[in-house]
């Protein structure tokens, strides 16, 4: 209990200050690993000034030092950043107004300021990342935020404990809120264009292929997709996940024209329209979502001949999915694919589609080239030369991951030399030599198989999943998969990189935690939790909403909606209106009291209130004076209740209640004949 | 004419539209009749208001923006975090409320103070339920006022300062009390009306030494008898307290009750402060002058006494005495009484 008497405390003390650069740092953390390091150590430096400001060491910056250090903030973040229109820059930005404002943190207006952009830089941390560590971060800097909003109301509440626990209470209260708007809140979509995550390298299968690419891949068991199925489950030998197609070869190097980097070039008349779609409405299709991890590349993973709905998802001409941004964070995407077969075949390729899909360059692989024309001259067609090629592979070749370095003609010295390779080896050299036969034949890169979490509840496809195949056009059948790899190594395909090369993988992981057992079902474990929060949080979209609405009120419409928002907030209301009743009565009154206060209410109803702190008695001689034909009633009662309420007499209190019970004003006036007059001055 | 035209112009601007004059007036009709005048006052939900501050509104901006940035990425953890701090929004209020109500106000005691300076009303701030109140701040807008704490069981006192500008009785305005708790994006108050009046004297402004033996209008001040001289008037029955050397011995030895001997002065010798000794100044830089006067005797421990125009205090001295005559000075009606 104290008084806090005389000034307004305009200057911020000391714990104010240290709870704003707390909660500065606390949002700033997470940040530090993408901020430029200028910035950091300005920040530090700011903070520090400002602190031996309030040592009395040091002074306020005047208006010079201020300009310099923003024109040096300026340049800074124009030197760091090309592209203003991206998300880190803005991010930095939001940085840069912190540390600038530290320097003049004067006032509470500040200080709220300053933890304003506290709570916008939290939120920006999960435009980067969504994970379940993320998120628990995210909570953490919310909580010390508004411990540093409670700080400053003042030495008593800055103290840790105190706000920091009243902190956790207000947002646990505003939990319940916070789920209902999470489930009710209709989803908009963006209604701009907005900059994307664009710093972090791209992972996964890239714009191009050429030797060693997929081998490298082979060494990492990050996750790439997850897939789960409603419905029929395709089997093993099934599950192509097919990414991207390369079409083009330099003589090394297989890649796609229309793909530059992470984007694509002529996007449009490479993207096939919705309308052209001619899928069938029924036969054999399955369904399934893939939940696809951060890969800062557009293309997607599905099963030949896909097509889906999900906003922003595209399908193009060689039947893979392509996505209008970088996937920059997890994305989720329901597909649903058409085996090759079920579908009637492209009847002819265009002589533009011909020469794409023949093309080789001028000169280099003499030998297998040779090999295709000796083929072709021996009046072979494309599926029987496609057999003696994988029959070749069958017979001397081997799969390894550590295949022998190549020289320039790659194709040759795999085919007719090492013999030893991995998938892209194999992929390249059928290509090259169907294209040399006169097959319009080209690479598809993606990955294969998967590993199935939790009895068959999804199926997890990691970077080592990698793999690169063929697919060669023939006349009847349009456009037909051949996997080389699988003459080679059946059992890569069926069971899985780890079974086909079981010596050679993740040979220089660090830890070599496959191999543990317990690891790995742990790790499976945490996974498996990643997987149940993306589908349940984080890609909680527009249609998923609709059908947890339609689970939890059967139907959608205006009226089931706000009695799902309405009920809520009416338990609430009525809690709030019985709390403000039950808190604001006061001690009790006695029940004489609560009479003469029902008398008194019936009095001021009818014209004639008693004055505040008027006593009962004179109250009476004034009615009486007043208001005559009342004069004697009221006179009674308030005799009984000066009995009642004085001497505790029980007798009176009955009385009291039988005269109030009977008071009436206006009607007893009106008994008594007497017309308008007899009402008091101010009721006429 | 000028004169009256305005008058007639002010005087209708009730029936005109709501000019912020009405409004205001109005506004405090309102608050009369919800909040009548009462030396004690409990905050109820009758009593208090709920907005949200500038920072409040602030906030509302930032969750505004926070939800932009969550609808354009499809962001859901952006999303759920506008939606939590929504639903602190939707707390908060209820919290700022709750550390007001239940407060009780008690006004305690009202000093007296000078025109000119700040009169101070001794206010208890308690609680009535088991709800601490915290930074709870009293003030007569635009004073700065107190800040108050309130966890324990027993009353705590605040002082409140109202600045007096001009002598007689000052009706205290309203009070505000306000909270900000727990965040500061929503204020809670109230305009409490404790019935708080002030006495203020006038204010003391110097005219001279005081005015010994001084008195005006003699012929009459003659006659008009008072005790205190050198010349024998006569016996008076004797009253403790009553100097034993003035005691009549003679009378007493033989056989009489005791008595006092009077003397009576033929100018009167105490000091009054007069107001006709005033004569030509404002009246209310006469009052100003005998206030001063009051200090000043009070200061050399002189007893005095106040003549006013149809108010005479007889002279003595002491706190009671002083307050005595500076009330009857600040009282003073003014109209009336001509130069």
């Amino acid at each position: 209990m104290s008084v806090h008497s005389g000034q307004l405390q305009t200057l911020l003390p000391r714990e104010s200050l240290l709870w704003v650069f707390a909660a500065q740092l606390v949002v700033l953390l997470p940040h530090f690993a993408h901020l430029p390091i200028w910035l950091v150590f300005a920040w530090c430096i700011a903070v520090y000034w400002r602190l031996e400001v309030f040592r009395g060491r040091r002074e306020i910056p005047g208006r010079v030092v201020k300009l310099v250090a923003v024109s040096l903030a300026v340049a800074g973040l124009a030197m760091t950043y090309r592209r203003w229109f991206a998300l880190e820059p803005m991010v930095a930005l939001l940085a840069v107004s912190f540390t600038l404002k530290n320097i003049e943190l004067l006032s509470r207006r500040d200080a709220m300021l300053s933890l304003m952009l506290a709570y916008f830089l939290a939120a920006t941390l999960f435009v980067f990342d969504q994970t379940i560590p993320y998120a628990l971060y995210g909570v953490f800097s919310l909580l010390v935020i508004t411990a540093a909003l409670v700080a400053q109301q003042g030495s008593g509440s800055a103290r840790a404990g105190r706000a920091l626990g009243l902190s956790a209470k207000l947002l646990a209260q505003a939990v319940p809120v916070m789920l209902v708007l999470f489930v009710v809140m209709p989803r908009l979509g963006p209604l701009w264009a907005v900059p994307q995550n664009t710093s972090a390298a791209s992972t996964g299968i890239s714009d191009s292929m050429s030797p060693g690419d997929f081998s490298r891949l082979s060494k990492s068991d990050k996750p790439a997709l997850r897939i789960s199925f409603d419905g029929p489950v395709p089997p093993p030998e099934q599950r192509y996940w097919r990414g991207l197609v390369y079409t083009h070869f330099d003589g090394r190097r297989w890649s796609e024209p229309g793909i530059t980097g992470n984007r694509w070039a002529g996007r449009r008349s490479r993207v096939r329209g919705e309308g052209e779609q001619s899928l069938p409405a029924v036969g054999p299709r399955y369904r399934y979502q893939v939940i696809q991890e951060a890969s800062h590349n557009p293309w997607l993973f599905a099963m030949a001949t896909p097509h889906s709905g999900t906003r922003g998802v595209r399908t193009t001409d060689e039947d893979t999915l392509i996505y209008r941004n970088p996937v920059g964070s997890r994305l989720a995407y329901d597909v649903r694919s058409w085996p090759r077969d079920s579908i009637p075949a492209q009847s002819q390729l265009s002589a533009a589609e011909l020469r794409r899909h023949l093309q080789l360059p001028d000169s280099g692989n003499p030998e297998a080239r040779a090999w295709a024309v000796a083929r072709r001259q021996e009046g072979m067609d494309a599926e029987a030369i496609s057999q003696a090629l994988l029959t070749m592979y069958n017979r001397s070749f081997t799969y390894t991951l550590q295949p022998p370095a190549l020289g320039a003609n790659t194709v040759d010295e795999f085919l007719f030399g090492t013999r030893q390779g991995f998938c892209e080896h194999f992929a390249n050299s059928y290509v090259f030599t169907m294209r040399a036969a006169g097959v319009p034949a080209r690479v598809v890169a993606g990955y294969q198989g998967g590993e199935w979490v939790e009895q068959q509840e999804y199926l997890l496809v990691r970077q080592y999943d990698a793999h690169a195949w063929a697919e060669i056009w023939l006349p009847e059948r349009g456009w037909v998969r051949v996997d080389p790899t699988a003459s080679v190594a059946p059992q890569r395909i069926r069971d899985g990189l780890q079974s086909a090369a079981a010596e050679e993988f993740m040979q220089d992981a660090f830890l070599p935690l496959h191999k543990i057992p317990f690891v790995t079902r742990l790790r499976l474990q945490w996974d498996m939790i990643n997987y149940r929060w993306y589908r349940t949080v984080v890609s909680f979209d527009a249609e998923r909403q609709e059908g947890l609405l339609r689970r939890l009120l059967g139907e959608i419409s205006p009226l089931r909606v706000a009695i799902f928002l309405g009920t809520p907030m009416a338990i609430a209301l009525v809690a709030l209106l019985i709390w403000l009743k039950l808190s604001s009565r006061g001690p009790a009154l006695a029940p004489a009291d609560r009479v003469y206060l029902r008398f008194c209410k019936r009095m001021a109803r009818a014209g004639l209130p008693r004055n505040p702190g008027e006593a009962p008695g004179d109250y009476a001689r004034r009615v009486e004076r007043e208001w005559p034909a009342l004069g004697l009633m009221v006179l009674r009662i308030t005799l009984a209740y000066e009995k009642a309420a004085f001497a505790d007499d029980t007798g009176a209190l009955k009385q009291l209640r039988r005269l109030v019970r009977v008071f009436w004003p206006l009607r007893l006036s009106a008994r008594s004949g007497i017309s308008t007059n007899s009402l008091p001055t101010s009721a006429r | 004419m000028l004169d009256k035209v305005s008058f007639e112009a002010s005087a209708s601007e009730p029936s005109g539209s709501l000019s912020a004059g009405a409004l205001n007036r109005r506004w405090l009709r309102w608050l009369d009749r919800r909040l009548p005048a009462a030396p004690s006052v409990t905050l109820n939900h009758r009593k208090l208001f709920v907005l949200p501050t500038a920072a409040g509104m602030g906030f509302l901006l930032l969750i505004l923006l926070l939800w932009l940035l969550g609808t354009n990425y499809e962001n859901n953890l952006v999303l759920a975090l506008v939606f939590l701090l929504v639903g602190l929004m939707v707390v908060l209020p209820v919290h700022t409320f709750a550390n007001l109500s239940g407060l009780k106000l008690r006004l305690q005691d009202v000093d007296p103070a000078f025109a000119g300076d700040f009169g101070i009303a001794k206010i208890a701030v308690e609680k009535t339920g088991k709800r601490t109140h915290e930074r709870v701040r009293l003030n007569w807008p635009p004073e700065e006022g107190g800040l108050v704490d309130v966890s324990g069981g027993e009353p705590v006192e605040v002082r409140l300062d109202l600045p007096l500008v001009r002598r007689g009785k000052v009706r205290a305005p309203r009070i505000r009390v306000e909270s900000r708790f727990p965040l500061g994006l929503f204020k809670c108050w109230s305009w409490v009306d404790l019935d708080v009046e002030f006495l203020a004297y006038p204010q003391p402004k110097s005219s001279g030494p005081l005015p010994w033996g001084v008195s005006v209008g003699e012929g009459e001040q003659e006659k008009s008898f008072s005790a205190g001289g050198d010349d024998f008037a006569g016996l008076k029955n004797y009253q403790p307290g009553d100097s034993l050397r003035h005691v009549a011995w003679k009378q007493f030895a033989g056989g009489r009750d005791l008595y006092s001997k009077e003397y009576a002065s033929g100018s009167d010798a105490r000091l009054w402060l007069d107001w006709d000794l005033l004569a030509g100044r404002e009246p209310e830089v006469r009052l100003s002058n005998l206030c001063a006067w009051v200090l000043e005797a009070e200061r050399a421990q002189v007893a005095y006494g106040l003549r006013l125009p149809g108010l005479t205090v007889e002279p003595a001295l002491g706190s009671a005495h002083r307050h005595k005559v500076l009330s009857a000075l600040a009282l003073f009606p003014v109209k009336g009484v001509v130069g």
